[in-house]
């Protein structure tokens, strides 16, 4: 920021920007309020209709996770998960590519972050950053597959992530059942990781049980301010951010919008490369069949229910993965079942990309402050 | 290799090539519908989930195979119209949109079982019936043909005449015309007077249902019970022939039959010493090689590139 002498307009000017600024922050975030809102009250809905209590689902739906710690630790170490891959999808979103890719990163980046953690015998500290940097790296590659065949051939990303994705969750299964798998168990899972590699356990900070919730909770926190300086105070942050508003400005004023898809591509597999180092790491400490389950779709809504802001998908994530763990406690104490989480969030995504609404919203208050004038 | 020849040379790959080609048939030309339309509907893959869970349920329920394919064929054609709606209405982006209708069709469906049989994992529990199969008298005993062909679910044959349907449907009628137009350029189609509106629903009602068909024949065309999560990720296959194919009705068709034919190449080698999961990977890959190599193509000819739906 310099401090240059600012004249009398400029000062206006800017407070005006501030002010409309606040306004639709006020706005966005209401929205999201009455948008969670709503879907609960379909869900609510639903359970009804279906002949459930909904009262009760609901109660232990949302108290459940808080019981006992070692609760709070499924939902800490589920979060981690979710909301890295949320934080992968929001970049190259925010440069308005649709980058499906999340599950093939997050595979990719189990299998490096394993192959090291498992096979590679490093002093104790580097033995948790460098595969985790693998994982990262392998993330950042299956990125970039895409990311470059959209930016420099103009390729569809939608097509060339889901490929990917179907490529690599097939190979992820063969070197899980074949040559990665623990040779004499009988279930299917690899050798689990040397102990200097796995993260460390929140319980042993907290010294409560808080099951397998780790340190990669802070990795995730960090990671989600460093994206989020990124995106608002960097130039590159910067060029994301107008090419996705338009990229023909964006190439108009001078930018290589090609060269800043391929960065958003890469940032975003490399973050959910860090998912799945988490995963293997953290929170199973091995190879499993099907480690990432749904989450990758998942984060997609968690980073739309933020607008792609870094900041706010930490909370849409915490706020998603608490849902989920409700969802399970809800299932074992109530005759509702879990899927009705997916239907409340599949309803949250309609209704949050429902889009006339907001803007609709927006308009109206401008016109009014406009007519107060 | 000798061994690898005398597998796809089979009859029974053939006729497994056929079988396993069918919901990608009918749900990537549904997905060509809705493409050339306009609006990219990505919710393939939960309409033929949510079509599967409805018409096994329903014709576990009724008794009756024919009303439960129908209704399974009706409620994926609402989806799509929803699709539409949320698109035309709300200004929704049709990607998001899709993903959104694919997460309520995944839980909705597994909630739907759960509730009503207290199940997990499907409808097993459920006697729901299937399609019938056709058999062709003369064709039946002659060699090889008589295999691949006949015996074949009826699905299987609408399935193979959906692709000539759809193509005399955008080549030689007016709607096919109009809709064509529409997903060009709305604008230009809507200032000669074409209801842009309506063919973009019309569309997408008929991708649905092409998708809802591809559905039911997963749940009642072999097997005759849903099993969760049961298509598996065939509607982003399905998704990835169309643009394979060109986004002709001939080329998607070409398309779908070798994602089918890969399959069940994968699943007949099975048997030798190649791993499955290895072998089926090769449709995906030659689809992002074909994919890399369209673009290249496109793009040294220096036509503009599209730039994908935005979010």
């Amino acid at each position: 920021m310099t401090t240059t002498p600012t004249t009398l307009i400029e000062t206006e000017d800017r407070r005006q920007y501030r002010a409309t600024r606040r306004r639709d922050f006020a706005v966005d975030l209401s929205m999201a309020l009455a948008t969670i809102l709503a879907a609960l009250a379909i869900g609510f809905l639903v359970m009804l209709a279906t002949g459930n209590d909904p009262v009760r689902a609901y109660e232990v739906m949302l108290t459940g996770p808080l019981d006992r710690s070692f609760r709070v630790g499924r939902w800490l170490e589920d979060a981690t998960t979710l909301t890295l891959l949320g934080l992968s999808v929001a970049i190259p979103f925010r440069a308005r590519q649709i980058s499906l890719g999340a599950e093939s990163q997050v595979y990719a980046g189990a299998l490096a972050a394993a192959t090291v953690a498992i096979f590679l015998p490093l002093p104790p500290v580097v033995a948790v950053i460098v595969p985790m940097a693998a994982a990262a790296a392998a993330g950042a590659g299956m990125g970039l597959v895409p990311g470059a065949m959209k930016a420099r051939l103009g390729a569809n990303e939608i097509v060339a992530t889901l490929m990917l994705n179907a490529i690599v969750v097939r190979v992820y299964d063969y070197l899980v059942n074949g040559p990665l798998k623990e040779s004499g168990s009988s279930a299917v899972h690899s050798k689990s990781v040397q102990q200097d590699s796995a993260l460390t356990p929140l319980s042993d900070w907290f010294g409560v049980p808080l099951g397998r919730a780790n340190i990669g909770f802070g990795v995730m926190l960090l990671t989600a301010v460093a994206l989020w300086l990124l995106i608002t105070r960097t130039p590159l942050g910067y060029r994301i951010r107008m090419t996705g508003a338009n990229p023909d400005f964006a190439a108009y004023g001078g930018i290589r919008v090609p060269r800043v898809i391929e960065w958003s591509f890469v940032i975003g597999g490399a973050v959910a490369g860090l998912a799945g180092a988490h995963l293997v790491q953290g929170a199973y400490g091995r190879l499993e069949p099907g480690l990432a389950g749904s989450l990758a779709f998942e984060g997609i809504v968690v980073a739309l229910l933020a607008r792609n802001n870094p900041l706010v998908v930490v909370v849409a994530g915490l706020f998603y993965s608490y849902l989920r763990a409700g969802g399970d406690i809800m299932e074992q104490q109530t005759d509702v079942g879990t899927e009705i989480v997916v239907v409340i969030q599949a309803v949250i995504v309609l209704l949050v990309t429902a889009q006339a609404l907001p803007n609709l919203l927006k308009r109206r208050i401008a016109r009014r402050q406009v007519g107060v004038r | 290799m000798s061994s690898v020849l005398d597998v796809v040379l089979s009859s029974a790959f053939l006729a497994a090539a056929l079988r396993i080609a069918t919901p990608y048939l009918l749900a990537a030309l549904g997905g060509l519908v809705a493409e050339r339309a306009g609006i990219s509907n990505i919710a393939l893959e939960g309409q033929m989930l949510s079509a599967a869970c409805t018409g096994a349920l329903v014709a576990g329920y009724s008794g009756s195979v024919t009303v439960g394919a129908l209704c399974g064929v009706a409620v994926a054609t609402l989806l799509g119209v929803l699709l539409a709606a949320l698109r035309l209405e709300l200004g929704a982006d049709a990607i998001i949109a899709g993903i959104g209708l694919n997460l309520l069709a995944s839980g909705g469906t597994a909630y739907a079982v759960y509730s009503l049989l207290d199940d997990k994992g499907g409808t097993s529990g459920l006697k729901s019936g299937s399609l019938p199969t056709v058999t062709l008298p003369g064709v039946e005993n002659v060699p090889v043909l008589g295999d691949v062909v006949s015996g074949q679910n009826m699905v299987t044959w609408l399935a193979f005449l959906a692709a000539p349907f759809v193509a005399w449907l955008f080549y030689r009628t007016r709607f096919g015309f109009h809709l064509r137009a529409v997903g060009e350029m709305p604008d230009a189609a809507a200032s000669v007077g074409i209801a842009v509106r309506r063919v973009q629903y019309t569309g997408l009602a008929l991708s649905g249902a092409l998708a809802g068909l591809a559905g039911v024949f997963l749940s009642m065309g072999y097997v005759s019970f849903f099993v969760r999560d049961m298509t598996a990720g065939r509607g982003f296959i399905a998704l990835a022939a169309v643009f394979l194919g060109g986004m002709r009705p001939w080329g998607v068709f070409l398309a779908a039959l070798g994602f089918g034919a890969a399959e069940a190449l994968a699943v007949q080698l099975g048997s030798l010493d190649v791993p499955p999961q290895l072998v089926s990977t090769i449709p995906y890959a030659m689809t992002l090689v074909a994919l890399a190599l369209y673009a290249w193509r496109r793009k040294r000819r220096g036509r503009v590139v599209p730039t994908a739906a935005s979010l």
